[in-house]
């Protein structure tokens, strides 16, 4: 059932690549960094994949980042997913190394160093740990719990190829942030705990996310105990594709997949990784 | 940034505000007041709302004939207990308004603010079982395609959907709320629903780095051609626009000139539109926000007043 339910969306996927390689959000529309990424990771050995990496090479910036697609002229979270994919396809030339020294140099901008030292004096108060820095959705902004995940996935699967400065200390903050927003469930909302010292529900996606962030962390039997609590309740299907990632690598059953693929194609993709090549999201058992 | 230094940037970028989108409507600035509002009594869902929705666009002499509407609902996550977004049947009867009207198209989009599976929130919201073929007729604004618009404040340029900049028409289908941070949302700020996530995020974070008021104001004089219809059938009060209590108030409130719709808004909900930042930052310069300015058709404000709770921050908004 699961092989078929696997073939059924990889057949999709490899119907809605676009002739320039990439993939949009749905059938027909533009090509975009996050669809075509996952759909790559999803295909990885297939020519398909490497059209979407020949077409994801072209969208990298001069300082090290991707743009998420051709005509958007903005370094982008999808940078990650860009090192994870090529970490995965053993790339690990000069802009590689750019990618991993952009991601490095990217933070939220919560944790810049006026704000850090007010929290020291009392003056500025937050209701997350400005010492840990997170990763944003784009430059000059605060950081939030999806593309920071994204981001310790892409720097810890990097560690192994690239010896690069302060990587190890990123990934130590990354994961700390993580562990510092986490909801009083366990689970994880899309930023904080709170806002205005008032409690924030967790999320089935962000909470999946996070986990994918924190394989190998010690304290997550609650977390783990919510993310299974939300795979039986949630009807989204992207939230029940990421749950199965999540949960399947840490050890876990996720829910079940529908028969039919839906028209969303970036769904699509996730769904398929999470049948089988969600292992190229595994980073091992970091500190 | 003030009031008083925002006017001349604003109105110059009026001139350049599509000079990166060829297939963008160009929205004149027009002759500001008297703006027409209808307040229309709605005491629940389950009464005629295509009626009361007629009866109010009518009353503001709005002509849809042969335009392409994007109906723009305020769909941002679902809680049985309270209530967030836009109730399915207005969007459902706005939908049945502008078609009998004799628009081209009618289209229904939504990019919401933070959650990423947008057409699960409209599941759980009852989108897409209530309106008829919905699938067919909504569009992910937060994964749309999207081309850039030059001046947004002073970012120089700002992406957005392809969808919303075709439109000939946007319509704030928006829902009466206070707000933890802005004080209140409604027609106005309903337009960070048209930023995709897809460029700056879940949530579109950019948007509180220029300033949530000014992100506003710049937003709609991006989108000037615009149409409001404020679901205050039940609103939310307290700590909105996600956690807050339901608030009947029993109103649908509607009209061309947003800031001067949620200003009416704001009186009705008890709130001095004069304290709300960003309705004095459009004040004169998106539409009029003076009572004395604008024309009240249907109920009028002390009729259908109710003072929605609001938290802490904002007890010295309180219309006196």
């Amino acid at each position: 059932m699961g092989e078929l339910y696997l073939d059924a969306r990889l057949e999709a996927l490899r119907r809605s690549q676009n002739p320039d390689g990439g993939w949009g959000y749905f059938p027909g529309k533009q090509s975009w960094l996050e669809p075509t990424a996952w759909a790559a990771l999803a295909l990885h050995g297939e020519p398909a994949s490497d059209g979407a990496w020949t077409l994801l090479q072209t969208w990298q910036l001069d300082d090290g980042s991707w743009r998420p697609s051709a005509d958007v002229q903005i370094s982008n979270w999808g940078s990650a997913l860009c090192l994870t994919l090529a970490c995965v396809r053993g790339e690990f030339d000069d802009s590689f190394k750019r990618g991993v020294q952009w991601l490095l140099g990217t933070s939220g901008n919560e944790s810049v160093l006026w704000k850090r030292a007010l929290m020291k004096t009392g003056l500025f108060s937050s209701d997350r740990n400005v010492n840990y820095k997170g990763w944003p959705w784009k430059p000059d902004c605060a950081s939030w719990v999806e593309p920071t995940a994204h981001a310790l996935v892409a720097l810890q699967k990097a560690a192994g190829h690239y010896n690069a400065s302060g990587l190890d200390e990123r990934v130590r903050s990354g994961r700390g942030q993580l562990r510092d927003v986490r909801c009083a469930d366990g689970g994880w909302n899309y930023g904080s705990h709170a806002a205005l010292g008032v409690d924030l529900p967790s999320y089935p996606e962000t909470t999946a996310l996070a986990l994918v962030g924190l394989q190998g962390a010690k304290d997550l039997s609650k977390s783990i105990a919510t993310a299974k609590a939300m795979a039986a309740q949630t009807t989204s299907p992207l939230a029940r594709a990421w749950l199965r990632i999540a949960l399947a690598l840490h050890g876990e059953t996720g829910p079940e997949l529908p028969a039919a693929p839906t028209p969303d194609v970036m769904i699509t993709a996730v769904e398929a990784l999470s049948c089988s090549n969600y292992k190229f999201l595994k980073t091992g058992d970091p500190t | 940034m003030t009031r008083r230094d925002f006017l001349p940037v604003a109105g110059g970028s009026l001139l350049a505000g599509y000079a990166g989108f060829a297939g963008a409507k160009t929205h004149p600035k027009r002759a500001l007041g008297p703006s027409a509002v209808a307040v229309v009594k709605a005491a629940s869902y389950s009464e005629d709302l295509v009626s009361k929705i007629l009866e109010g666009v009518r009353a503001c002499k709005l002509d849809v004939r042969g335009l392409r509407v994007l109906l723009k609902p305020n769909l941002v996550e679902f809680d049985p207990n309270t209530c967030i977004n836009t109730e399915v049947s207005v969007v459902a009867a706005a939908y049945e308004v502008f078609k009998t009207l004799g628009a081209a198209e009618v289209t229904i989009g939504e990019g919401p603010g933070h959650r990423r599976d947008t057409y699960a929130i409209a599941e759980m919201a009852r989108y897409r079982k209530e309106i008829p073929q919905f699938d067919a007729r909504f569009i992910d604004l937060n994964r749309d395609d999207v081309s850039p618009m030059q001046g947004f404040a002073d970012r120089g340029e700002i992406y957005l959907p392809n969808t919303a900049l075709r439109a000939d028409l946007i319509v704030s289908l928006a829902k009466m709320k206070t707000h933890h941070w802005a004080a209140a949302t409604l027609s106005m700020k309903n337009f960070f629903g048209v930023v995709p996530g897809c460029v700056y995020g879940w949530p579109k974070n950019e948007l509180h780095m220029v300033g949530i008021d000014r992100s506003i104001v710049e937003l709609n004089r991006i989108f000037r051609r615009s149409f409001a219809i404020v679901d205050g059938i039940v609103g939310m009060e307290g700590n909105g626009p996600i956690q807050g209590k339901p608030k009947p108030a029993g109103v649908l409130v509607m009209g061309s000139d947003l800031p001067a719709v949620d200003s009416t808004c704001c009186r009705i909900m008890g709130i001095n539109p004069e304290k709300v930042e960003y309705l004095q930052m459009a004040s004169d310069n998106l539409g009029v926000t003076e009572e004395a300015r604008i024309e009240q058709r249907g109920e009028a404000i002390r009729a259908v007043r109710t003072n929605f709770e609001l938290i802490r921050q904002f007890h010295d908004y309180r219309l006196a």
